[in-house]
Order: C-alpha cells, then structure tokens, then sequence
C-alpha cells in the first residue's frame, strides 16, 4: 500500500476504535438501572434505632437480636407504600409467630395521618416514627418504599427499593430462617 | 531632538507605563484578595453549609444538600448541625453519611483510586491545548511564503484595478483596522 | 385524530425515505429533475409533519384518552395552555416536535436553494433526508406517540407537575430543539461536501449564517432553561451542573468555536480540517445529549422515564461518528493547506487560542458528566460528579477567555502595530485594574471572583470602546455616517455587541457565585426576621384551591430595615394530585443589582408555622441582560442584508479566500 492509503487507513482505524469505545460504554450506561444503588450497607450490622411507637410506647431495634426483623421505611402520603402493605401484612401473618418481626419506620409524616393509615389499612405489627430522619439517613434511604431484611446476628442481609413483592420476601425469609437452624 | 518628534515616541511608552502599572495593580490586589482569605471563625451556620456543600442530596438530581429545598436536606442539615455540636470533625461526619450511602453522596469523588483520574483530567486537557495551540501558531507563521499561483482569469485591467483600490480606501476610512 | 396521526407518521418515513434516496441519486447521476422532485418531496414532509402535530394537539385539547400519550401526560384539570405544552412533556410527544422542527429546517433548505444551488445541495438534502428518516422510524417504531389504549381512562394522569408549573415551560424546549436540530443543516453539507471532494471554502460560506441563527436559538434555549430554573425550581440557582445541562452546554461552546474559526477560514483559508471537524462534533454532540436525555443513562431533572429508544440512539450516534468522521479522516489532504500566518500576535492566533479554550472546556465537561460511568463500567462503583468539580476546573479556562475576548478585538488581522494596540488597551485595562482594586476594598472575598469582575470590566469596556470608535470614525464619513458603518462592518460591530454582552453575563454569574447569601428560618404567623436589608413578617397561611391543584401561599410583608419601602413576597407550595410531594414556587423581588429570593420548603402546625428559604442574589438580573445582549448581537449579525444600488450583488458562490482577502470583504 501506498504511504497515503497507509495513512488513510491508520486514520480511519483511529475513528472506529474511538466510537466503538463510546458505544461501548454508553451501552453500559443503558443497563445501568439508576435507582438499584447498591448499599454499603449489605452484610454490616444494621444501624441501631430507639424511636417512639404511634402508642408513644419506645422500640429498640436491638432487642430483636436473634430475630429476623423486615425493617419498612413509608408514608400515609406514599402511594406506592399503599401497594405493598397487603404484602407486608401477609409476611407478618404468616411468619410472626416463627421468630420474624415486621417493623413500619414511618418517614416524613405526621402522628395523626400515619395512626389513621394504620387503621384503615388494618396494620397490626409494630410502626414507630423517625420524625427527624435520623434513622432513614443512617439506613442510607433516597426515597420509599424501602425495605431491609435484617438477620439474626443483627446484619442487614437485603435491601429492596419499591414496593417489595410477597413470595420474594417469604423466599428471603424462608431462606434466613432455615439458615440460622442449621 | 524637537518635542514634536519625541512625543509619539513618549505617547507608545506611555502606553507601556500605563498598562504595566494597571497590571502590578491588579497583580497585587489579587495576591491582597487570596492571602486575606476568608475572615475569621466561621459561624456554626457557615460550617453546616460548607460541609453541607459537598455533601449531594440523596433524594434530588444533583443539588449539594446545602442548596436542596427537599425536606430531607434540611434534616440532613439539622443533623450535620447537631454532629458539629457534638464535637465531630467534618471529616467523620462526611463519612458518617458514606457508611450510609456510599461514596455517591458526596458531590466530588474520593481522591482515591480509579476516582483520582478526575481530578487530573482538567489539568491534562489544558495543559494539552495549550501546548497544541503555540504548536500550531508557530508552525503556521512559521510556513515559508506560497508559491504564487498561477491565475487562470484574465488579468485585471487598469480602470478595474483603480476601482478595486478605489473601494479599499474608501473601507479602510470607514472601518479602522477591520 | 389518532389515526390521521399514525398514517401521518407512515407518509412522512415514505417521503423522507424517498427524498434521501432521490436526493442523493440524483446528485450522483446528475439528473436535476430527480433532486428538484426531493426538494418537493420536502414540502409535502413538512406539511405532512404539521398536521400530525396538529392531530396531537387536538388530542390533547380534546382530552382524547383512547391515545396512551394523552392519557399519560394530560387531563381534564389541566389548563388549555399546559396542554397544548404536555405536548413535549415526554419523549413521544417530544420526538413529534422534533420531527417537526427537523422536517422544518428541510423544508427552509429547499426554499433557500430553489434557484441558486451549490453542487453539494443534492447530497446535502439526501443527508437531511436520511436524519429524518431515523428520527421517523422511532415515532414509528419503539416511540410511538399514537398508541391507543384498550380501555382508555376516563381522566388522564395529568403532566408532571414541574412541567405545568410555568408558562417558561412553552418556550425552553422550542428553542433548545430549534438549536439541537438546527445543527443538522451545516452537518448535513459538511458532510456533502467532503463526499464530493472539492475543498470546504463553499460549504463554510453556505453554512456560517446558518450555523449562526442556530447559535442564536441555543444562547435563548440555554438562558431561558437557567431562567427556568432559577425562577420555577426554588433552589435559588441557575446552573446546576445536571448531565442534561452539560451536554445542551456543549454544542453551544463547540458552535462558538467554530463561528471564530470560520473566520480564519474565510481569510486565511486555514483551519479547513478543523471546522468541518467542529461541525461534525458538534452535531453529534446534540444526538449524544438527546441519547443521554432518553437513554436513562444519567440521572436528571429532564430524564425521561426509561424508554426502548436508547439502542436506537445509539447506533444513530455511531453512525453518525463513523460517517462524519470517517470522511474526515479519508479527505484529509484536501483539506489541509498551505496557508500561513503573518505573525504570533494577530487577531488569528488569538483565534486558536480561543478554540483551544472552548475545546477544552466542551472536553472537561464532556468527560465530568460521563465519569461516572466510566468508573461504574469498570469497578462498579458509583460516584457523583457534581457543581463543584465543574466550577474548580472551568473557572481557570472561562477567566482566559474573558482574557481573550478584551483583548483580541483589539488586534488587527495579520500583523499588529504594538503600540497602536497597546494604545487601545490602555483604557480598558486601566479600567480592570479599578474595578479589581474597588472589589477588594469592598470586601470580595476570593481572588476568582475578584479578577472575574476584573476581566468582564476588560472585556466591556474593550469591545465598547471599539464600537464607540468605530462609530466616531464613521461619523466623520459623511451622509448617514453612522448607519452606513453600522450597516457596512455589520459583522464586526454584532460581534463587539455579543461580546458585551458576554461581559455583563460574566460580570452576572460573579457576582452571583461568590456575594449570595442565603439563610433557612422558621416563622410562625406574625413573626418577622432581619434579612439582606430588610424586615420580612410571615402573615399567615393563604390556601387557594384550583382545577387541577391546590395552592398554599405563604405570604411575607417585607419592610426596609431603614422604613419604607414595602412590598409583598408570595412564596408557594403547589399540592398535584399527580405529585406525592408538593412542589414549590419561589417569590422573587427583582433589583438591579440584586434579587430578594424568597422559598417556602415546609409548613408545620396547618400552616401556623412555615419553613423560609431567603436569599439574596446580587448579579442574577446581569446574567439575563447580558444574555439577551449576546442572542441581539447574534441576531443583528444573522439579518439578512439589505440589497444596495451602489454595490453589486455578492455571488452565492464566493470567490476563494485569496481575492476575499486582498479586498476585504465582510
């Protein structure tokens, strides 16, 4: 080949690396999901919390140690917390007697709308009330529904952004529980 | 030597004078500006916004938590307060909100690892463009002058010529040095 | 209405379809009737396109809920005018408009070249053609906005509640996309006239003014999103440094680049390689940030929710790169020249320099905005890069700039006299020094923002001096003086003006950045504070129930700490049902120097007690100002020019740059 083709050629190559390099990575970017943020805080021990329950009566998420604990972060206001509670409430049934407590953190709300949700709904498992977000920014939220599967070493295990579905939670739990028999 | 003849030679030098000493002026209040610093302590306020600054607002798209109206900014930044009278450092706090979020919260990446290149990044680009474009200038002005081209149109006759120049001074009166 | 739509959508990929392939055809086998039948073609498209658009609205002003579109983005709440803008609320609708504004541009490439065609008119329109064809078959493929619903609702969603906030809502994205797509025009006859081989000089003087109005509507598009944004989104900023943001930022630095360096083009005949190179860039630029918009790459304010039309994106992205560039690289000796320079300290230099800057500041914050993925494609982690990053790395290269702009008009073409030049900056940097020295003895803070004030004093008072002057010369000259140079150095003097404009905008966002105060307070009815100046007083607060949402104002009194002056700031919380929070509207009291910006972010106690953002902004109404200056200057350099008796008319195709030269031509 000639020196120009030569050159041509080299220049050319030069151009479809570069795009292929930026297609390759905007493609990446295609499959990111901007809302699956991994937490660090998978595998820690879950933060400690002492908040106050709609009663007024104090709950301390240690005292559960040995325990599963699905720790749900929501709202009155939020209408995706409404599809998932029936799911939640489910869970509790089921497995509130095997040594699995379900907690309802409610976040950003008031007293009076979160005890008339609770009625209205039929809510029967602990809620308490981060009326600072104290909590809600130790456990590292961006929005709700959130929910956290804590372990019985006290170690979060899973953490699920939206509205959480029943039969992958009971799946976790199931797994959790029979894990710690061994 | 006649005055007449020095004083555009004084006027080019006055030029000089004139621009230098606005330089040095301007020079040494820069140097005044960036020693002054900011002054004093700074109020419990101002340390909650700087720290809050650097933080990015978990629940917004790319707002600091000290500019972000949403409710959940301002908690952070009641807690970042209440941090600071505890006695945290604003380096513990800031990893205090990394153990919870990741490093994505903070509004700039970590100056360690992969993250690093960003910083250099600016540096590179300018230093770059700016050895690239003394590069070119000087290659340009340097180029021996262009063979003149031969013309294929017919030459320019007398009468159009004169109109050509005609029409230059004429420019050359209405706009100074275009 | 939904069908008339759809066939719409299918006419239009036939005629653009047809079109691309006429077009080029009958460039290639040089049959003119072939090309003149495109160019019709080109018509029918854009009549084609307007009524589709048209279908739309009507839909949505019908509240025609069969449509999945109307039913996702419009409801019967919603006022009229916000419907007819839920048409662009999302990325179908938007790709209508898009499709509409690009089958526009073509429609104006044809009746500009009904009778005076360059020889690269044909290859040009077929590329244009081929554009729309991508941009058709989304509508018509993965995007498509005439997709009915099986049980349609009785009441739409309504559009997001940040899009029907503000009536600067109609206006932002029109003229953002008239300068996105207006792009496509100079890329589409770069790309021509690199296929046909012979030289750019054509293309460039085809294709400066265009590319000019196309700088106009981006500089109106930009500024009215910072207007948006300071005046709707109640964080008390402007520029927030969002990916969206960056990426409309880039073609805008790219297209300045180029309108400097098309002048050394035309002079000089340099930087051939370089400009179409700009051109190209800066289109693909555009079709990266639409792809960055709807692609859900990055995260942002404008990011539509996840669509199925990234992939497509982005094999048209690749495409085009490979094409543009391509080409380049394969017409690389006939564009290089042997053209040279006169001398290092010339108006052409400083040309370069100002290229270098712009394409240094378009790659920092290129590469910024795309960091994150970069660093999550290779180690999974996620970062942010956010307003502080992009501040502390484009503050050193934006202050050259300004450097550049006081100091290049000043030099003459060529060669400089030195010590004319250095008579003419004595002024202005007299000027700077003083200006620099008063902001240091009132309390600056920041060496940034001291030599920031410094520099848009240098550049204001320059390119000011310069017009001055060369209007005092011009009087001298006799009947109409003044008009006559105006008219005559038209390009210079809408150049000087830009940079003036350039200046206050400088001087705006300075100001804005480093003086700010801002303060958080919680008020209960009655209760008043001391701010900026003045005593604000909460009254109390004001609920308003409307169609489509409920409107909690908290009122201040505001008072001057010294008495007098009163006025009134309504800051609000809109409450859409759509929404589960509510979303706030500042209230603003413009000065001249300086805004009182006031947010309501809580209310606690039915309203007893409110949460207050007060913030006072000095500088912000510069920006505006000189932002309006710039798109002026730009707009009075665009204006056609007037026909003259005593001047024959200028050729469509010029003469080279060499006879250009010797005469001087603007």
């Amino acid at each position: 080949m000639s020196y120009v083709t030569r050159r041509r050629a080299l220049l050319l190559g030069v151009v479809v690396v570069v795009v292929s390099a930026v297609a390759v990575l905007l493609s990446v970017g295609l499959r990111r999901d901007p809302s699956a943020a991994p937490s660090p805080l998978i595998g820690r021990i879950a933060p400690d919390f002492t908040l106050s329950q709609l009663d007024g009566k104090p709950f301390t998420l240690s005292t559960l140690r040995g325990q599963v604990v699905v720790v749900n972060f929501w709202a009155s206001w939020c209408t995706e917390c409404h599809t998932e509670q029936p799911a939640l409430s489910q869970t509790w049934q089921r497995f509130q007697d095997s040594g699995v407590v379900v907690v309802g953190v409610n976040f950003q709300d008031t007293t009076d709308d979160a005890i008339d949700y609770v009625r209205k709904a039929g809510v029967s498992y602990p809620v308490v009330e981060d009326s600072d977000s104290r909590t809600a920014l130790a456990y590292g939220l961006r929005g709700i529904p959130e929910t956290f599967v804590i372990d019985r070493t006290g170690r979060i295990a899973a953490r699920i952004i939206g509205p959480v579905d029943a039969t992958k939670l009971t799946n976790q739990i199931n797994s959790m529980l029979s894990a710690g028999e061994q | 030597m006649t005055v007449r003849a020095i004083l555009p030679r004084v006027r080019a030098q006055l030029s000089v004078i004139l621009i230098l000493l606005a330089m040095l002026a301007a020079g040494i209040t820069l140097a005044v500006v960036a020693m002054r610093g900011r002054g004093g302590n700074p109020s419990e306020a101002q340390q909650v916004q700087q720290i809050a600054a650097e933080l990015h607002c978990p629940v917004c798209k790319d707002l600091s938590v000290a500019d972000s109206p949403a409710p959940l900014a301002r908690q952070m930044r009641e807690q970042i307060a209440q941090k600071l009278r505890a006695g945290e450092s604003p380096d513990q706090i800031r990893a205090g909100f990394v153990a919870a979020y990741g490093d994505s919260v903070l509004m700039s990446p970590p100056k360690r690892g992969l993250s690093a290149a960003v910083y250099v990044l600016p540096t590179i680009v300018i230093a770059a463009g700016l050895v690239f474009a003394v590069t070119l200038v000087r290659r340009w002005v340097r180029r021996p002058e262009a063979e003149p081209v031969e013309d294929d149109a017919a030459p320019m006759s007398a009468s159009d010529r004169r109109a050509v120049r005609g029409a230059v001074a004429r420019l050359r009166q209405e706009e100074p040095d275009q | 209405m939904g069908e008339l739509g759809s066939y719409g959508l299918v006419l239009g990929l036939v005629l653009a379809g047809y079109g691309t392939v006429a077009a080029a055809v009958g460039g290639r086998t040089e049959r003119p009737a072939l090309v003149e039948s495109a160019r019709r073609a080109a018509y029918a498209l854009f009549v084609t396109i307007v009524v589709v658009n048209g279908a739309m609205m009507a839909a949505l002003l019908r509240n025609d809920f069969t449509l999945r579109y109307v039913a996702g983005n419009s409801s019967r709440e919603t006022p009229a005018f916000f419907r007819v803008l839920a048409l662009w609320a999302a990325d179908d609708g938007s790709l209508l408009l898009w499709n509409l504004i690009l089958a526009g541009y073509i429609a104006a490439v044809a009746l500009r070249f009904r009778r005076d065609r360059p020889g690269t008119f044909p290859y040009a329109l077929s590329v244009l053609f081929a554009v729309q064809v991508f941009y058709l078959i989304l509508v018509n493929g993965p995007a498509r906005p005439f997709a009915t619903l099986a049980h349609p609702p009785a009441d739409g969603v309504g559009p997001a509640p940040l899009l029907q906030n503000h009536p600067l809502m109609a206006v932002h994205p029109p003229f953002l996309y008239l300068g996105f797509i207006g792009f496509t025009v100079p890329f589409a006859f770069g790309i021509a006239a690199l296929l046909a081989g012979h030289g750019t000089d054509e293309w460039v003087s085809i294709i400066r003014r265009w590319t000019l109005g196309v700088w106009c509507f981006l500089t109106v598009g930009l500024l009215l999103g910072a207007l948006w944004s300071y005046s709707v989104l109640g964080w008390g900023g402007y520029w927030a440094w969002d990916p969206v943001e960056n990426v409309a930022l880039l073609p805008w630095l790219l297209s300045t680049a180029f309108l400097h360096s098309v002048m050394l083009q035309e002079r000089r005949g340099l930087a051939r390689l370089w400009n179409v190179a700009l051109v190209i860039g800066a289109f693909s630029l555009t079709t990266f940030g639409t792809f960055l918009t709807r692609g859900s790459v990055l995260s942002s304010v404008h990011a539509f929710a996840q669509t199925p039309v990234g992939p497509a994106y982005l094999t048209f992205l690749a495409v085009i790169m490979l094409v543009g560039f391509g080409l380049v690289m394969w017409r690389l000796p006939t564009l290089r020249t042997p053209a040279r320079l006169d001398s290092a300290l010339s108006r052409e230099a400083a040309f370069v320099g100002n290229n270098t800057l712009l394409l240094a500041a378009t790659a920092i914050i290129l590469l910024g905005t795309v960091f994150p993925l970069v660093v999550e494609a290779t180690s999974g982690e996620q970062i942010t890069v956010g307003g502080p990053y992009f501040k502390s790395a484009l503050t050193p290269v934006f202050l050259l700039l300004l450097l550049l702009a006081g100091t290049a008009p000043l030099l003459p073409w060529r060669v400089t006299n030195r010590a004319r030049a250095l008579r003419r900056l004595r002024v202005p940097v007299i000027a700077a020094a003083l200006v620099m020295v008063a902001a240091a003895v009132a309390g600056v803070d920041g060496a940034t923002a001291v030599a920031g004030f410094g520099l848009a004093t240098l550049v204001l008072v320059a390119n000011g001096q310069e017009v001055v002057t060369g209007l005092v010369v011009g009087r001298r000259g006799g009947r109409g003086g003044i008009l006559r140079t105006l008219v005559r150095g038209r390009r210079r003097y809408a150049g000087l003006v830009v940079h003036v404009g350039l200046a206050l905008a400088a001087a705006g966002i300075t100001a804005s950045s480093a003086l700010s105060q801002q303060t958080e307070v919680t008020l209960k009815t009655g209760q008043s504070t001391v701010f900026g100046g003045y005593i604000l007083r909460y009254e109390g607060l004001r609920t308003d129930e409307q169609a489509h949402r409920v409107v909690l104002t908290a009122p201040l009194k505001v008072n001057e700490v010294g008495g007098g002056g009163a006025g009134t700031l309504d800051p609000r919380m809109n409450l859409y049902p759509a929404a589960s929070e509510p979303i706030g509207s500042p209230s603003i009291h413009r000065g001249v120097v300086w805004d009182l910006y006031a947010s309501v972010i809580s209310m606690q106690d039915n309203g007893d007690s409110a949460t207050f953002r007060l913030y006072r902004n000095p500088g912000v109404n510069w920006l505006w100002l000189g932002g309006f200056v710039m798109s002026l200057g730009g707009v009075a350099a665009v204006w056609p020019a007037r026909r003259r008796r005593d001047r024959p008319e200028a050729p469509v195709s010029p003469a080279p740059a060499r006879t250009a030269d010797k005469v001087g031509a603007a």
